[in-house]
């Protein structure tokens, strides 16, 4: 017996060992150096990686940009996933009544998803230029005033906002409508016998059931929307102001305009451990359900 | 044993003929912008490959991945860049992190003249009179260019007129540019000022004009920084109200690229621009609308931002490779080499080349190009210039987005350029 389960363990180790090592190569050292870099002096200009400690954190966290970049991510990140989720389970909803051509609208739904952030974000830039581009010569010639849409600071982010919901929401309907095929017709069909309504069907069954791929969805995005920076970089660099001034691309900014590795790399950092929190939050919710 | 020994010396001896010429071929790599300037140089570089046997590689990207592609490589064991394109806002970082060799004694021991590279262009480079990281490649001077048509508008000038008192005329101030461009935006059927108010290098770069046009500067020959003063004061509460009053709606979040569109479709009056984007939009072919009726001219105030990018070498280099990118270099900015450039559309560095009389027969405004390029002041060289051009772009981007009142946003630029200058 306890020949067989060493032999299992050994199996087991074996069989995980080449992933595991290829991961720890891949994935681990690149983020041990990372961290290493962020507990040092290490700039651009002096290269060496010589640890320090904590004051690179120290010092950036005790710059108001860093929390006005961090506060940006918040809300930028919590619009962005609750849009899409939104927009998404509408959409999911709508498919799965679609019968006829669905393949079709699942092709079209899902082509900005395929799209590089930055081939989206040029998109984006030449229909929102503001004088020569499509959307405000529209505007204009329906006698409308044309909009600022990202050189005015109250109305950036929210753009940037609407472009990213644009973009990331095909991720989401892919996701929710796998998880609404997967769903069982039982409780449907005594919903039916004993009267309930299509909206309290949705509310006592669908939405329940469909709380595991729900969450996964959130989970993923928010990992995503953290993350942004191509859209950024492409459309405001920032601007107007601070006003779209995300944390990774504080943390951009910091390491290779500021030629601050050590910073940047905290900086970096610091997004990764909060994406890290959110995922174990969400993954302990997910589990207690279960349970 | 005859049959096979020849075979095997013949095949030994060109093996090691081969080897040897191949261990003496120098091949040199650049990592160049992608701009028109690189290409005029590219379609040349045969001609350097036949006089010298040197082989050399260009190698194309945008100018958002230079500086960390150039930054991996010059900090690693051996640089794969030996050859290099540096932009002057680099030129205090570079030579600081000890990435380029010191181009004077090159010079002195091949006796390469320097003196006919226009002083404003060596200053541009971090040049001294002791050292010198890089050798002036291209020139990007700003300046101002303007539509002639509407100023000659006889009913433009009568509305001016009565409505200002005075002539309608190109502006000698930066305020009398300011207020022709409000007046264009209110009664030409334009925008007075085709504006690049992203925030970063374009608006750090258009205030830079505003700041000298005012008389201001960044820093005193002492090297204190002297930012906040009244004339810089001026130029902030003169860009925030063109960007308001005179420039095309978006202005905030415009970058060159719009600003040139914006001209070339003949939809603002006037742009601050590199001097080179002249022939450009004085172009039928390209900008039928505005063609003709273009002028360029030294900011009002009579100063504007310098730019240029320098040819250096790289530290990390083995000696042969850096004397075939030092003979490069001095071919390719040599005045016959300079001047076949120029003819293409090169924005030369050398003052010989803008009286050339071939190149002024071809384009006439080198001679204002020249004055453009003289007048210029430079924004700060020194080791976190781009990273303050962001500080300045975000505080300027504040001040114009009516975020912070003008004084704060100087202030606030003031203090984080001294912050990083003590760095």
């Amino acid at each position: 017996m306890i020949t067989k389960t060493t032999d299992m363990l050994r199996a087991g180790w074996g069989f995980a060992g080449p992933g595991l090592t290829m991961l720890a190569i891949v994935m681990g050292l690149p983020v041990l150096y990372a961290a290493a870099i962020s507990l040092s002096s290490m700039t651009l200009i002096h290269p060496e990686l010589n640890i320090t400690g904590f004051g690179n954190f120290v010092t950036i966290m005790s710059e108001p940009l860093f929390w006005n970049s961090l506060g940006i991510t918040l809300r930028y990140s919590a619009a962005t996933v609750l849009g899409e989720f939104v927009v998404g389970l509408g959409i999911a909803l709508m498919l799965r009544r679609v019968i006829v051509m669905r393949g079709v609208y699942f092709a079209v739904l899902t082509l900005p998803m395929a799209m590089s952030p930055v081939a989206v974000a040029l998109i984006w830039r030449m229909l929102l230029q503001p004088n020569l581009g499509i959307v405000n010569q529209t505007l204009a010639g329906l006698g409308l005033p044309m909009i600022d849409w990202l050189g005015n600071s109250d109305l950036a982010l929210k753009t940037m906002i609407f472009i990213d919901i644009w973009q990331q929401t095909s991720f989401v309907i892919l996701l929710l409508s796998a998880g609404l095929a997967s769903l069982p017709r039982d409780p449907y069909e005594a919903a039916e016998v004993d009267g309930a309504a299509p909206l309290q069907q949705f509310w006592y069954i669908t939405l329940p059931l469909l709380r595991p791929v729900a969450m996964i969805a959130v989970v993923i995005q928010l990992i995503n929307e953290f993350r942004t920076y191509d859209l950024i970089y492409i459309l405001t660099k920032g601007g107007p102001g601070i006003s779209t001034e995300l944390l990774s691309f504080f943390a951009y900014k910091r390491a290779f305009q500021g030629l601050a590795l050590n910073e940047g790399s905290a900086a970096a950092f610091i997004l990764l451990l909060i994406v890290l929190l959110i995922t174990v939050v969400f993954f302990f919710l997910l589990e207690r359900r279960k349970s | 044993m005859t049959k096979t020994f020849f075979p095997v010396t013949l095949g030994l001896a060109v093996s090691l003929v081969g080897g040897t010429a191949l261990a003496d071929e120098v091949t040199l790599h650049a990592l160049m912008e992608d701009v028109p300037e690189t290409n005029i140089i590219e379609k040349m570089l045969p001609e350097f490959e036949r006089e010298t046997g040197i082989k050399v590689e260009f190698e194309k990207v945008g100018y958002g991945d230079m500086h960390d592609k150039l930054v991996a490589q010059l900090v690693g064991g051996q640089s794969y860049y030996n050859l290099l394109e540096v932009d002057f806002l680099w030129a205090g970082e570079f030579p600081a992190a000890g990435w380029l060799e010191d181009l004077k004694p090159y010079a002195e021991k091949t006796g390469f003249d320097m003196s006919a590279f226009i002083p404003s262009t060596m200053d541009l480079m971090g040049n001294t009179k002791d050292t010198m990281p890089l050798v002036p490649m291209y020139n990007y001077s700003m300046g101002l260019i303007y539509r002639t048509d509407l100023l000659n508008a006889p009913d433009l000038k009568a509305a001016y007129k009565s409505e200002t008192g005075q002539e309608l005329e190109p502006p000698k101030t930066l305020e009398a540019y300011v207020r022709v461009a409000k007046f264009m935006k209110a009664h030409g059927k334009v925008n007075g000022a085709a504006m690049q108010g992203q925030k970063g290098d374009p608006n750090a770069m258009e205030f830079s004009n505003y700041l000298f046009s005012a008389g201001g500067d960044y820093l005193d020959v002492d090297g204190k920084v002297v930012l906040a003063s009244k004339a810089g004061e001026t130029a902030l509460r003169l860009y925030k109200d063109a960007i308001n009053n005179a420039a095309q709606t978006g202005a905030l979040s415009a970058t060159l690229d719009d600003t040139m569109r914006l001209m070339c479709a003949g939809e603002a009056f006037s742009m601050v621009t590199y001097w080179w984007m002249l022939p450009q939009i004085d172009n039928a072919e390209s900008c039928p609308n505005v063609a003709g009726k273009v002028a360029l001219s030294v900011m009002p105030g009579g100063h504007g931002e310098s730019g240029g990018w320098g040819w250096g070498i790289a530290k990390n280099v083995p000696a042969e490779e850096k004397d075939a990118a030092w003979k490069f270099i001095t071919w390719v900015q040599s005045t016959d080499v300079a001047v076949a450039r120029a003819m293409e559309g090169h924005a030369p560095v050398r003052a010989d080349v803008y009286v050339n009389s071939d190149v002024l027969a071809k384009y006439a405004f080198y001679k204002d190009a020249m004055a453009v390029v003289e007048s210029g002041k430079s924004f700060p060289i020194f080791t976190y210039s781009a990273q303050y051009e962001d500080t300045l772009g975000t505080q300027v981007s504040l001040a114009a987005s009516g975020d912070v009142t003008v004084t704060d946003a100087l202030q606030a630029a003031a203090s984080g350029l001294t912050d990083l200058m003590n760095k």
